[in-house]
Protein backbone atom coordinates (compact mmCIF):
# COMPACT_ATOMS: atom_id res chain seq x y z
CA UNK A 1 0.00 0.00 0.00
CA UNK A 2 2.17 2.50 -0.89
CA UNK A 3 0.18 4.64 -3.57
CA UNK A 4 -0.85 7.88 -2.82
CA UNK A 5 1.33 8.40 0.08
CA UNK A 6 1.05 12.49 0.90
CA UNK A 7 -2.29 12.24 -0.01
CA UNK A 8 -2.80 9.98 2.43
CA UNK A 9 -0.42 11.55 5.23
CA UNK A 10 -2.98 14.82 4.30
CA UNK A 11 -5.67 13.36 5.21
CA UNK A 12 -4.83 11.45 7.66
CA UNK A 13 -3.95 14.55 9.82
CA UNK A 14 -6.59 16.83 8.99
CA UNK A 15 -9.37 14.53 10.49
CA UNK A 16 -8.34 15.59 13.94
CA UNK A 17 -8.79 19.65 13.35
CA UNK A 18 -11.84 19.64 11.05
CA UNK A 19 -13.45 17.47 13.72
CA UNK A 20 -12.42 19.49 16.59
CA UNK A 21 -13.48 22.39 14.35
CA UNK A 22 -16.89 21.37 14.39
CA UNK A 23 -16.91 20.98 17.88
CA UNK A 24 -15.66 24.77 18.81
CA UNK A 25 -18.27 26.45 15.73
CA UNK A 26 -20.92 24.86 17.38
CA UNK A 27 -20.02 25.96 20.51
CA UNK A 28 -19.42 29.74 19.46
CA UNK A 29 -22.52 29.65 17.44
CA UNK A 30 -24.59 28.58 20.69
CA UNK A 31 -23.04 31.62 22.45
CA UNK A 32 -23.74 33.92 19.74
CA UNK A 33 -26.73 33.01 18.56
CA UNK A 34 -28.63 31.34 21.58
CA UNK A 35 -26.68 33.45 24.66
CA UNK A 36 -26.47 36.32 22.18
CA UNK A 37 -22.74 36.98 23.29
CA UNK A 38 -20.65 39.40 20.90
CA UNK A 39 -18.46 36.98 19.23
CA UNK A 40 -17.65 37.89 15.96
CA UNK A 41 -17.32 34.58 14.29
CA UNK A 42 -16.68 35.97 10.83
CA UNK A 43 -13.20 37.50 12.21
CA UNK A 44 -11.68 34.34 13.76
CA UNK A 45 -13.02 31.54 11.96
CA UNK A 46 -10.52 31.42 9.09
CA UNK A 47 -7.51 31.18 11.23
CA UNK A 48 -8.99 27.89 13.11
CA UNK A 49 -11.10 26.40 9.89
CA UNK A 50 -8.55 26.95 7.13
CA UNK A 51 -5.22 27.61 8.64
CA UNK A 52 -5.00 24.98 10.78
CA UNK A 53 -6.11 21.56 9.01
CA UNK A 54 -4.17 22.36 6.06
CA UNK A 55 -0.77 23.14 8.46
CA UNK A 56 -1.79 19.71 10.14
CA UNK A 57 -1.94 17.81 6.97
CA UNK A 58 1.03 19.20 5.57
CA UNK A 59 3.20 18.97 9.13
CA UNK A 60 2.41 15.05 8.32
CA UNK A 61 3.36 14.80 4.74
CA UNK A 62 7.00 16.20 6.58
CA UNK A 63 7.02 13.81 8.99
CA UNK A 64 6.24 10.90 6.05
CA UNK A 65 9.22 12.34 4.09
CA UNK A 66 11.34 12.48 7.10
CA UNK A 67 10.68 9.35 8.19
CA UNK A 68 13.59 7.23 5.70
CA UNK A 69 15.97 9.97 6.80
CA UNK A 70 15.12 10.58 10.44
CA UNK A 71 12.93 8.20 12.44
CA UNK A 72 11.23 10.37 15.23
CA UNK A 73 8.38 9.63 17.39
CA UNK A 74 5.13 11.23 15.89
CA UNK A 75 4.06 12.99 19.02
CA UNK A 76 7.59 14.72 18.97
CA UNK A 77 6.95 15.80 15.91
CA UNK A 78 3.52 17.04 16.53
CA UNK A 79 4.98 19.14 19.98
CA UNK A 80 6.78 21.11 17.37
CA UNK A 81 3.94 22.70 15.96
CA UNK A 82 2.61 24.77 17.87
CA UNK A 83 5.45 26.63 17.85
CA UNK A 84 4.81 27.94 14.23
CA UNK A 85 1.05 27.96 14.98
CA UNK A 86 1.11 29.84 18.28
CA UNK A 87 2.70 32.92 16.96
CA UNK A 88 0.79 32.96 13.76
CA UNK A 89 -2.62 32.75 15.41
CA UNK A 90 -2.37 34.73 17.63
CA UNK A 91 -0.64 37.45 14.94
CA UNK A 92 -3.87 36.70 13.37
CA UNK A 93 -5.55 37.19 15.84
CA UNK A 94 -4.23 40.44 16.78
CA UNK A 95 -4.48 41.43 13.04
CA UNK A 96 -8.22 41.09 13.10
CA UNK A 97 -9.10 42.80 16.47
CA UNK A 98 -10.08 39.22 17.69
CA UNK A 99 -6.89 39.57 20.47
CA UNK A 100 -5.83 42.90 21.83
CA UNK A 101 -3.76 43.94 25.03
CA UNK A 102 -5.03 46.14 27.27
CA UNK A 103 -4.19 46.98 30.94
CA UNK A 104 -2.03 44.15 32.21
CA UNK A 105 -4.33 41.49 30.37
CA UNK A 106 -4.66 40.25 26.64
CA UNK A 107 -8.36 40.51 25.74
CA UNK A 108 -10.19 38.17 23.47
CA UNK A 109 -13.31 38.30 21.67
CA UNK A 110 -13.70 41.55 23.94
CA UNK A 111 -15.36 39.16 26.26
CA UNK A 112 -12.50 37.17 27.68
CA UNK A 113 -9.61 38.86 29.89
CA UNK A 114 -6.35 36.70 30.15
CA UNK A 115 -3.96 37.89 32.74
CA UNK A 116 -0.19 38.26 31.71
CA UNK A 117 0.68 36.05 34.15
CA UNK A 118 -1.50 33.42 32.22
CA UNK A 119 0.69 33.19 29.21
CA UNK A 120 3.94 31.70 30.58
CA UNK A 121 2.28 28.95 31.17
CA UNK A 122 0.48 28.86 27.59
CA UNK A 123 2.99 26.99 25.32
CA UNK A 124 3.94 24.28 27.96
CA UNK A 125 -0.18 23.37 27.58
CA UNK A 126 -0.14 23.73 23.93
CA UNK A 127 2.87 21.58 23.58
CA UNK A 128 1.33 18.99 25.70
CA UNK A 129 -2.24 19.12 23.62
CA UNK A 130 -0.07 18.83 20.52
CA UNK A 131 1.89 15.81 22.10
CA UNK A 132 -0.90 14.21 23.33
CA UNK A 133 -3.21 14.67 20.10
CA UNK A 134 -0.53 14.03 17.32
CA UNK A 135 0.74 11.25 19.50
CA UNK A 136 -2.90 9.06 20.01
CA UNK A 137 -5.38 10.32 17.26
CA UNK A 138 -3.38 11.25 14.45
CA UNK A 139 -1.22 8.17 15.37
CA UNK A 140 -4.36 6.33 15.09
CA UNK A 141 -5.42 8.01 11.91
CA UNK A 142 -1.80 7.24 10.54
CA UNK A 143 -1.83 3.14 11.25
CA UNK A 144 -5.46 3.27 9.54
CA UNK A 145 -4.37 4.22 6.38
CA UNK A 146 -0.98 2.38 6.80
CA UNK A 147 1.29 5.20 7.39
CA UNK A 148 3.96 5.40 10.02
CA UNK A 149 3.18 6.80 12.91
CA UNK B 1 -26.62 33.63 -37.59
CA UNK B 2 -26.67 30.75 -36.19
CA UNK B 3 -28.64 30.09 -32.80
CA UNK B 4 -27.13 30.56 -29.87
CA UNK B 5 -28.51 26.88 -29.10
CA UNK B 6 -26.92 24.97 -31.90
CA UNK B 7 -23.35 26.03 -30.74
CA UNK B 8 -23.89 24.77 -27.45
CA UNK B 9 -24.95 21.92 -28.60
CA UNK B 10 -22.08 21.82 -31.22
CA UNK B 11 -19.57 22.31 -28.64
CA UNK B 12 -21.40 19.85 -26.01
CA UNK B 13 -21.17 16.88 -29.18
CA UNK B 14 -17.74 18.00 -29.78
CA UNK B 15 -16.79 17.47 -26.02
CA UNK B 16 -18.39 14.46 -25.63
CA UNK B 17 -16.60 12.88 -28.62
CA UNK B 18 -12.87 14.43 -27.25
CA UNK B 19 -13.74 13.16 -23.74
CA UNK B 20 -15.36 9.36 -23.65
CA UNK B 21 -17.41 9.33 -20.32
CA UNK B 22 -15.36 7.56 -17.68
CA UNK B 23 -16.89 4.86 -15.48
CA UNK B 24 -17.19 6.68 -11.97
CA UNK B 25 -19.04 4.00 -10.11
CA UNK B 26 -17.69 1.71 -7.43
CA UNK B 27 -17.25 -1.94 -8.24
CA UNK B 28 -17.48 -2.94 -4.59
CA UNK B 29 -18.31 -1.38 -1.41
CA UNK B 30 -15.36 0.26 0.29
CA UNK B 31 -16.91 0.43 3.81
CA UNK B 32 -16.30 -3.10 5.00
CA UNK B 33 -12.47 -3.12 4.51
CA UNK B 34 -12.48 0.49 5.87
CA UNK B 35 -14.24 -0.91 9.00
CA UNK B 36 -12.28 -4.16 9.23
CA UNK B 37 -9.09 -2.44 9.06
CA UNK B 38 -10.36 0.01 12.15
CA UNK B 39 -11.17 -3.33 13.73
CA UNK B 40 -7.52 -4.65 13.52
CA UNK B 41 -6.09 -1.85 14.70
CA UNK B 42 -4.56 -3.09 18.37
CA UNK B 43 -5.36 -1.23 21.55
CA UNK B 44 -1.96 0.65 22.80
CA UNK B 45 -1.10 0.80 26.27
CA UNK B 46 -0.87 4.27 27.56
CA UNK B 47 2.51 5.33 29.22
CA UNK B 48 1.51 6.52 32.75
CA UNK B 49 2.95 10.14 31.94
CA UNK B 50 0.50 10.35 28.71
CA UNK B 51 -2.35 9.83 32.34
CA UNK B 52 -0.51 12.11 34.12
CA UNK B 53 -0.53 14.77 30.81
CA UNK B 54 -4.17 14.50 30.12
CA UNK B 55 -4.81 14.98 33.93
CA UNK B 56 -3.12 17.72 34.64
CA UNK B 57 -4.18 19.48 31.07
CA UNK B 58 -8.44 18.84 32.64
CA UNK B 59 -6.94 20.29 36.04
CA UNK B 60 -6.04 22.99 34.34
CA UNK B 61 -9.01 23.38 31.57
CA UNK B 62 -11.19 22.88 34.69
CA UNK B 63 -9.22 25.13 36.86
CA UNK B 64 -8.90 27.77 34.09
CA UNK B 65 -11.46 28.21 32.32
CA UNK B 66 -10.81 31.18 30.16
CA UNK B 67 -7.21 29.74 29.49
CA UNK B 68 -9.40 26.75 27.74
CA UNK B 69 -11.65 28.94 25.54
CA UNK B 70 -8.09 31.02 24.48
CA UNK B 71 -6.97 27.04 23.48
CA UNK B 72 -10.50 26.54 21.79
CA UNK B 73 -9.35 29.38 19.07
CA UNK B 74 -5.77 28.74 19.00
CA UNK B 75 -5.73 24.63 18.61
Amino acid sequence: MDRHLYLRAYMAAIVVPTLWLLLVLAGFCFARFVYHLPLPIERFIPFPMALVPNVFGLWNMLYVKLQPHWHHPLGLHGMALPLFLGPAGFAIAAATGVARIAQGNLIYFDLVRVPYWYLPFGPFVALAVYYLVWKYLVGYCNRVLGLPS
Amino acid sequence: MRPKNQDYEEIQRALKDAFPSVDTELHRDLWPPMLRRLEEQPVREVPWYDWALAAALAGIAILFPKIALLFAYHL
